[in-house]
């Protein structure tokens, strides 16, 4: 029974038809010329956001629910994240508009952007297994696509084709667990999987555990978690810069939508000392990820692994879930204002590349003098990154780690993560701090200022007045992350 | 009795009060856009919206005559229970409007006085940002938001101290060459501004701390609410927290005032645009402590009420003020440079302000004090700013900050010579028909009448200082308006340089300003019965301190009766008399030139040395700087060579490769061979299973 008056129905035909038009129009239009294709896009993605928008003013959706009996459901957790998303492929949209000036077949680009961005939309407002992995592969597909997009380039290639391997692996993976968990359960809805999990003999639990050790593994691949993580930076680096952002910022975002709706929903009814688990995968994650970070020298490199750092500071929120009533909220805060922080700086990063083609920190010396709004957008940027006031990366920081010591109470190890994250977020700065140096502090060999791209200026004004806004007015994005955790309470009650 | 304690909805006063201080913010956004268009516009766009302000704040004010109060709230940071509000008290009312119409008049000014400077759009970003920060200081209903306002203003007086950050030689303060104690005494706009900065910044870190004290007992940063339940100020005096607390709370006052012993970045402030020299000293910065100490007083004094005895509080402000208001004053009576003389002026005035706040809560009258410290606050954005203003112009079109490069401008400058003469007036206390003169009497008789211990020395030295006032607001009028022509006037007009008066858009705000002082004047003490009976009121009303009417039956017993009814005989006799001698004194060395000034200070090795010591300011300037500059940068350099070389590099490498070791293992797993990825792909999942297990 389909309910054509849901959010993700009239998302996915909102986008689909979008996406599939724009390549049909590319063929009928014998002029080239990108702008148009990405200002359909732009278009699109923007309805898209103001339906999802006016379908939680007007209360539409219902409250956070991790069950159905349908395959989808239309809740404030899928809204959330709907909302992250489609605020990344929008970034990205625009930031591609001048990365896209002059290269070949731009309505695929921006057709599969739309494709992708459907994906990640469905996965977050999934309540199936069958339904995530379909949306899971509809979100994949179209971006092995993207990291290759630039054909001609050997790093490109490399880069999708790692990705893809992984891709295919992680995919393989996620599938041998769903067909555990139908086999022991003799379904593939989530509420029943969990609910036949609770109820399990001790000679099945065995399997059950492999299949959420399965799940782990096949989501962390995307989330970018220690030591799934390995595909990562090769991939974010050898991409076009603006596809890096929709992946750092959108998909792995995704990914932790599917993690939230299965992992953390499974392994609480199974009643595993998975929280343990996570929390060292957490506080690896983040260790090596800003470690790695400190010695790079090519820029999106250096994001990307800025950007497995950060999934452990957002797992950090998952791991205490049980224990503290804000764990799972702070996640979600983090995991809203990462995407944004995140997509803004690679698209400075792209900004900066397609203008003066470099991407090694020594080249961006004086780059502060010229290219003023893209440096102080990747400052804002980057700054938010490392959590410092009063910018949005501040308030989740510290709602992630008060949420932490608060389950002190309750776990003597949760205090470590809020140490480990706090340790992480000072060794962040260091790099951090080295990219703004360069920037401001160092006299480049230049000192003309070029021309920006004014798609990446606009991108770079809402950034900042996104990053600045939160920062200063939490309030009403906290309280919107609030209303998407969904109630723990319903599942442990279950068994 | 309040209007507006409602958490729903905004009614129109309530909108007026945050606009006031949203206002000018909007305008500093809009600017740059503006600029982009036409720069000439942002002229206008800056003057509206301070305009707009001024007349929101206005609107304001027959809810402070009628002692109500507008307090509207709207959530911040609900998850820890955070709020921002606007609170619009009498007290706050009267400031944001003394504020806001002050600064629209500078704004008015600076449109002369900037013309044709090419950062123009810069310069109105920052006052814009300036006097937003400054409305928000005055409006906050709690600790945090004002403390928000209170680093604007800082941030803005870097910035606009700083704004000639070319560093030419003409924006310098101080004399070329000049030494004290082997540090030079000149100083570039960014120097100035840094210093400025950071000596403020030792202030507001101490209110940091004072702020989050009374937060970790009170739970709350609002003011109303640490009104209402005092039961954090119970806990706090039992563990002796309090007075530290309250003293921290002052030392925020004290960095941003300009008081002793933080008082040195002032003069430096010199080297901004003089539109920003009267925006700091007459309506933004530097009143921000002293509105900050009113906002507190009340609620400390109050106290007393539960037994908790406040008194050593009030007496380091007595002291501060007292001490703050003669040192500044003896220097500010030697320094050749206008700009100088008049910052001094007001590190002076202000800290009488401060004296009469801290006076009033030791004696038992508390809104005398109260009442006649911002009474003088009132008086003195007025004269200030005018005189500054003033200033600004001469420096204009005589091309020189110092007095002794001005002489006998009277007949070129007959408007610029009137109003400085009137705003100068009011600076030195002319008897009766100045603000300066009631306020001053008023603090006279409040710190005469509180009948504290310490009353007679602080009485004596205030009398001292307004002497001095007198003196040195006369010598300045003296050197710049009398006399004959000095060299470097006669010179330029020599080159065929026409000395002529300012334009109608600079003399015009200064002008309105020094005829309200007068204006005022007139009618003074009914002025000042006004603000009392307000205070009276309010200060009953919102934190219980009951005056006493029997004083006041007192005080109507006075001598002259009728017209002076209300009026200390011993302060008025003592101000009339320090304006006698300090006005005589001046006289004769400065208008009548009966005694040369110079040899007369030559003549004998105690004038002079007094004399120098006063123009080297107390060596103090310079022992903070042996201190705190120069001393740091030796240590620094010698831990530097003999230990950072010597036993950090020794010990140090073993945390600093183990990073480094770290993170090249981290890259050297990082192959770009997919097959050895896939390898720890695979036995990523066997750690899973195996944690999963643990």
């Amino acid at each position: 029974m389909i309910d054509f008056t849901s959010t993700p129905i009239i998302l996915t035909m909102m986008l689909g038809s979008v996406g599939v038009i724009i390549p049909v129009i590319s063929v009928a239009r014998k002029e080239k010329g990108s702008s148009l294709y990405g200002g359909i896009a732009f278009a699109a993605l923007i309805s898209a956001i103001s339906f999802v928008g006016y379908q939680i003013v007007s209360k539409h959706v219902t409250p956070a629910a991790i069950f159905s009996k349908n395959v989808l459901v239309d809740d404030t957790f899928g809204s959330f994240f709907a909302i992250a998303m489609l605020i990344v492929a929008i970034m990205t949209t625009v930031g591609s508009f001048n990365y896209m000036r002059g290269k070949t077949s731009p309505a695929v680009y921006y057709s599969l952007i739309l494709l992708s961005s459907i994906g990640m939309v469905l996965i977050a407002y999934s309540t199936d297994l069958v339904m995530l992995f379909v949306a899971w592969e509809l979100m994949s597909i179209p971006t092995y696509v993207l990291a290759g997009f630039a054909k001609k380039d050997p790093s490109s290639n490399e880069a999708a084709l790692k990705y893809f391997l992984f891709g295919a692996l992680s995919s393989g993976i996620i599938i041998y667990g769903i067909s555990i968990a139908y086999g022991i359960t003799g379904s593939t809805n989530i509420g029943q999987v969990i609910a036949g999990f609770s109820k399990l003999g001790p000679d099945m639990t065995p399997l059950a555990l492999l299949a959420v050790a399965m799940f782990i593994a096949g989501f962390g691949f995307k989330i970018g978690l220690v030591p799934f993580h390995m595909w990562l930076p090769d991939t974010y680096e050898g991409a076009p810069p603006t596809i890096s952002a929709l992946l750092a910022a959108g998909t792995k975002k995704a990914g932790f939508a599917a993690a939230l709706r299965v992992i953390i929903m499974g392994a609480i009814a199974l009643d595993l000392n998975w929280a343990f688990a996570l929390a060292i995968i957490a506080i690896v994650t983040m260790t090596v990820g800003n470690l790695a970070a400190i010695m790079q020298k090519n820029l999106p490199r250096m994001l990307a692994y800025s950007s497995i750092g950060h999934a452990g500071y957002i797992l950090i929120g998952l791991s205490i879930a049980p224990f503290s009533q804000i764990g799972i909220q702070a996640s979600l805060f983090h995991i809203l204002n990462h995407a944004v922080m995140k997509a803004s700086a690679f698209i400075a990063v792209a900004g900066i590349i397609t203008t003066l083609s470099v991407s090694h920190i020594d080249k961006i010396r004086g780059l502060g003098k010229r290219m003023p709004i893209t440096s102080l957008g990747l400052v804002i940027s980057l700054l938010a990154l490392a959590g410092v006031p009063p910018l949005n990366g501040f308030w989740s920081k510290l709602m992630l780690f008060g949420a932490a010591i608060n389950a002190g109470s309750v776990v003597s190890w949760a205090p470590y993560l809020a140490v480990a994250g706090v340790l992480n977020s000072a060794l962040s700065l260091a790099y951090y701090g080295w990219i703004i140096r360069k920037m401001y502090f160092e006299e480049g060999e230049s000192e003309k200022r070029v021309k920006e791209p004014k798609s990446v200026i606009a991108v770079m004004i809402f950034s900042i007045i996104f990053i600045v806004g939160i920062g200063v007015y939490p309030d009403p994005f906290i309280e919107f992350a609030k209303s998407a955790v969904p109630a723990l309470t319903n599942v442990t009650t279950m068994h | 009795m309040a209007v507006g304690s409602f958490e729903f909805g905004l009614s129109a006063n309530a909108l007026n009060a945050w606009a006031v201080w949203i206002l000018p913010f909007v305008a500093a956004v809009v600017i740059p856009g503006v600029a982009k268009f036409s720069k000439k516009a942002t002229n206008g766009v800056a003057v509206a919206f301070a305009l707009a302000s001024a007349i929101s704040a206005t609107t304001l004010l027959p809810l402070a005559l009628g002692n109500n109060e507008i307090h509207n709230q709207i959530p911040w940071i609900s998850s820890i229970g955070l709020k921002a509000g606007v609170l619009a008290d009498p007290l706050a009312a009267l400031m944001s409007n003394v504020v806001a119409w002050v600064s629209f008049l500078i704004f008015v000014y600076s449109t002369g006085y900037m013309k044709g400077d090419k950062d123009i759009t810069r310069f109105w970003f920052w006052m814009a940002f300036f006097v937003g920060s400054m409305q928000l200081i005055v409006l906050s209903d709690n600790f945090l938001q004002l403390f928000f306002g209170w680093e604007g203003v800082g941030l803005a007086s870097y910035a606009l101290v700083g704004f000639w950050y070319k560093d030419k030689k003409k924006d310098h303060v101080g004399i070329e060459g000049r030494r004290v104690l082997g540090l030079v005494d000149y100083y570039s706009p960014t120097h100035s501004g840094i210093k400025a900065f950071i000596m403020t910044k030792v202030g507001d870190i101490m209110m940091l701390a004072g702020m989050f004290l009374i937060f970790a007992f009170a739970g709350t940063f609002g003011f109303r609410e640490l009104t209402e339940n005092t039961a954090w100020a119970t806990t706090m005096s039992a563990q002796h927290l309090l007075m530290p607390a309250a003293v921290l709370l002052f030392g925020g006052a004290i960095g941003k005032s300009a008081q002793f012993p933080l008082n040195e970045w002032l003069l430096e402030a010199m080297t901004g645009p003089t539109a920003v020299s009267a925006l700091i000293h007459a309506a933004t910065m530097v009143k921000a402590g002293v509105f900050l100490v009113a906002r507190l007083a009340p609620l400390f004094f109050a106290l007393a009420a539960i037994g908790i005895n406040m008194d050593q509080f009030f007496e380091v402000v007595a002291w501060v003020g007292a001490i703050t208001a003669f040192l500044l004053a003896t220097q500010g009576m030697v320094h050749p440079e206008i700009k100088k003389v008049l910052a001094y002026s007001t590190g002076s005035q202000i800290g009488y302000m401060m004296m009469a706040l801290g006076v009033a809560g030791l004696s038992r009258q508390f809104v005398d004090g109260y009442t006649a410290g911002f009474f003088h606050l009132i008086s003195h954005a007025m004269f200030k700013a005018s005189l500054f203003m003033a200033a600004g112009s001469l420096l204009h079109i005589v091309g020189s900050r110092f007095m002794t490069d001005m002489g006998g401008l009277r007949k070129y400058m007959k408007k610029t010579y009137a109003f400085m003469w009137a705003a100068g007036l009011g600076l030195m206390g002319a008897p009766f028909i100045t603000t300066g003169f009631w306020s001053k009497d008023a603090i006279f008789a409040a710190v005469y009448e509180s009948g504290n211990t310490w009353a007679l020395p602080i009485f004596v030295l205030a009398l001292i200082t307004a002497v001095m006032t007198t003196f040195y607001t006369t010598r300045m009028i003296g050197m710049v308006f009398f006399g004959n022509k000095s060299k470097h006037v006669e010179e330029m007009e020599k080159e065929g340089y026409h000395i002529h008066e300012a334009s109608p858009s600079m003399w015009i705000p200064y002008g309105i300003l020094a005829v309200l002082t007068i204006g005022i004047g007139v009618v003074g003490l009914a002025f000042e019965h006004q603000i009392h009976d307000i205070f009276t009121e309010y200060l009953a009303s919102a934190f219980g301190i009951k005056s006493d009417m029997a004083n006041v039956a007192k005080e109507s017993q006075s001598v002259l009766g009728g017209f002076l009814e209300g009026v200390n005989p011993v302060a008025l006799v003592s101000s009339l008399s320090a304006f006698a001698i300090g006005f005589g004194l001046g006289y004769i060395f400065y208008i009548g030139k009966f005694v040369d000034s110079t040899k007369f200070v030559n003549s004998n090795i105690f004038f002079y040395a007094i004399h120098k010591f006063f123009l080297n300011r107390w060596y103090l300037n310079a022992l903070i700087y042996w201190g705190f500059v120069v001393a740091p940068l030796y240590f620094a350099r010698g831990v530097y060579r003999y230990f950072e070389n010597i036993v950090i590099e020794g010990f140090n490498l073993v945390p600093e490769k183990t990073m480094a070791g770290g993170a090249r293992i981290m890259q050297a797993t990082q192959t770009g061979i997919s097959q050895s990825y896939l390898y720890v792909f695979g036995a990523g999942i066997l750690i899973v299973v195996l944690l999963l297990l643990i």
